[in-house]
């Protein structure tokens, strides 16, 4: 549904993408992570033809958006952190106006939108009277009246309360449920993210560093936190099998390892094996090992 | 039909700001002040002598046609030019500042046609004003001196002299004269809305284009400058007056609007290319 290519930016000569390349596949919702300045901003703006890449294209349902930038955008909504309106004018007005931009308004089917938003009571103030909350729930109205495809999220629930939050992360999946829709969210809220998302792409310095499925963060089947005695036996038998110690009460098997194998070899060398638990890894678990340490396996 | 409803929609915003209303509150009080002192002792006597010297008679040109004139005359450039830079300068440049644009661009809408609906705008907001500033001007006067009487008008700088004393013809001039000082005044928005174009503060637009037409006109006021004063762009702007004679000179007129035009054409095409060639991003 979405496709990004070799995606190259620089600024001042410093590079902001270097080769970037993902898909997005038609209902799924994709993560872009990253620390700030990473090029995830950088990102989005190609997509929406906001930001001239030095190389590379994004397609859109096959339309290039360098080639055909308004027919690429034509089923595309886009929300952003701290969503600038006309202040000065109604919600009802601004999005008026900004349908105006996208082929018409549709006064019935605007108010639909807002009503599944919540801010029907509102729609009629002056945004500047809007809360943070008011306004999102406004961006999201906007993004939505063009009944797009691909929903594009930079940020959108920064600055928003927890119970803010949950809303907006219940509206976008039951958005995905019910329409199918393609997201792609760009967020610093890794357990966001993690809840949110199908799959995840890190980037470093505008480079790819991790790609994958969120599910499959989850379970490390080669990661073991354990509780042996005594350790000083209990480690030759592990290096003999292959393992290796990763940190105090953790250890890692090779790849194709049979861990009751290891259970078994350790009994019968007379070590007391007391606990043996496959690590859980969270996305913010992955998100620090790539930061802060190796690059991980795409 | 889109295009009138996005034109519609610039139109919404760009009047439902306070600043876009300055300008026509400061208007209201500067005809108040011309007047005002229209109807000082002093000020009439100083008229009447004018016009008598010239063989013509108090009464007839003493009129709100002629005072709607001097407002039209004395306040555009110096006060109007202001406003129209204000506007003209802001209407991208603000946006881009206040995070706006971003929202506009996730639109399926090409940033010519987005700059067209902008320009249009401004042009609009430009003779609407022009026309308000004839017409409020002209209301005042009606109210302070009555309706009868003809024109007069007199430009030493452009050599423009000319007495209308039916009503009738003196109104259509005034109405002429008002579509002319439109288009010249479309120069400044269009150098204005140029500078708007770029990475720049809307300010910095405004006050640019103000720098660079009051270095133009300066510079035309120099004697070493007077025979090439038609290339100055104030000299061009003021070619409205040259609607205000007896016997308009065709080829004076289209040789300066033609010029004015271009200009704007040439100024639109500049800020075009800045937009398109540019990347948005926070």
């Amino acid at each position: 549904m979405l496709e990004a290519r070799a995606l190259c930016k620089s600024f001042g000569g410093k590079p902001a993408l270097d080769h970037f390349s993902f898909t997005v596949h038609r209902g799924e919702i994709y993560g872009l992570l990253g620390h700030n300045g990473a090029g995830k901003s950088t990102t989005l703006g190609i997509i929406l033809g906001m930001v001239m890449p030095d190389g590379g294209d994004v397609t859109i349902d096959g339309v290039s958006v360098r080639a055909h930038r308004s027919q690429a955008l034509r089923k595309v909504g886009a929300i952003f952190e701290a969503p600038a309106f006309y202040d000065y004018l109604s919600g009802w007005d601004n999005l008026r106006l900004l349908m105006g931009y996208s082929g018409g308004f549709d006064p019935a089917a605007a108010r639909d939108t807002i009503a599944q938003v919540g801010l029907t009571q509102r729609i009629h103030s002056k945004v500047r009277t809007y809360s943070h909350g008011m306004r999102q729930r406004l961006a999201l109205a906007q993004a939505l009246l063009p009944e797009p495809a691909v929903l594009l999220l930079d940020e959108p629930t920064d600055g928003l309360d927890p119970e803010g939050i949950k809303w907006f992360r219940d509206f976008i999946l039951q958005l995905r449920r019910d329409r199918g829709m393609t997201v792609l969210f760009n967020s610093h809220l890794l357990a966001e993210v993690e809840l949110m998302c199908d799959r995840v792409a890190i980037l470093r310095d505008g480079k790819r560093v991790f790609e994958g499925a969120v599910g499959g963060l989850h379970d490390d089947a080669l990661l073991f936190d354990v509780a042996l005695d005594p350790w000083d036996r209990a480690l030759g038998l592990l290096h003999a099998c292959g393992g290796e110690l990763v940190a105090p009460g953790r250890i890692r098997l090779p790849h194709g390892a049979d861990p009751a194998a290891l259970v078994e070899s350790l009994v019968r060398g007379g070590i007391r094996v007391s606990a043996l638990a496959p690590v859980r890894r969270s996305l913010e678990d992955l998100y620090m090992e790539i930061h802060h340490g190796a690059t991980a396996p795409n | 039909m889109l295009f009138v409803q996005q034109l519609r929609g610039e139109l919404r915003k760009l009047f439902a700001r306070p600043r876009t209303w300055m300008g026509y509150g400061a208007f209201f009080l500067m005809e108040a002040l011309i007047l005002f002192v229209y109807k000082l002792e002093g000020s009439q006597r100083h008229m009447r002598d004018l016009l008598e010297r010239n063989g013509l008679e108090f009464g007839t040109y003493y009129s709100s046609l002629t005072i709607t004139f001097t407002i039209m005359l004395v306040s555009m450039f110096l006060l109007g030019s202001i406003y129209f830079a204000l506007v003209a300068g802001d209407i991208v440049a603000k946006e881009n500042e206040d995070g706006n644009l971003r929202m506009v661009f996730a639109r399926p809408v090409s940033r010519l046609r987005l700059l067209l609906v902008k320009y249009t705008a401004v042009s609009l907001y430009t003779f609407s004003f022009v026309f308000f500033v004839g017409l409020s001007g002209y209301l005042m006067a009606l109210l302070a001196v009555g309706r009868d009487g003809g024109l007069f008008v007199m430009e030493p700088r452009m050599k423009v002299f000319a007495a209308y004393p039916e009503w009738w013809q003196g109104a259509s001039r005034l109405a002429l004269a008002a579509a002319g000082i439109g288009v010249s005044m479309l120069t400044l928005s269009s150098l204005a809305f140029m500078f708007s174009c770029f990475k720049i503060k809307p300010a910095a637009a405004t006050i640019i284009t103000l720098t660079i037409l009051f270095v133009d006109m300066i510079l035309q006021g120099f004697p070493f400058f007077k025979p090439y004063e038609t290339c100055f762009v104030t000299w061009r702007m003021s070619a409205w007056v040259f609607l205000m004679e007896s016997h308009l000179s065709w080829p004076k007129l289209i040789e300066s609007y033609a010029f004015l035009i271009g200009l704007d054409i040439s100024l639109f095409t500049v800020g075009w290319a800045a937009f398109q060639t540019r990347d948005f991003k926070t």
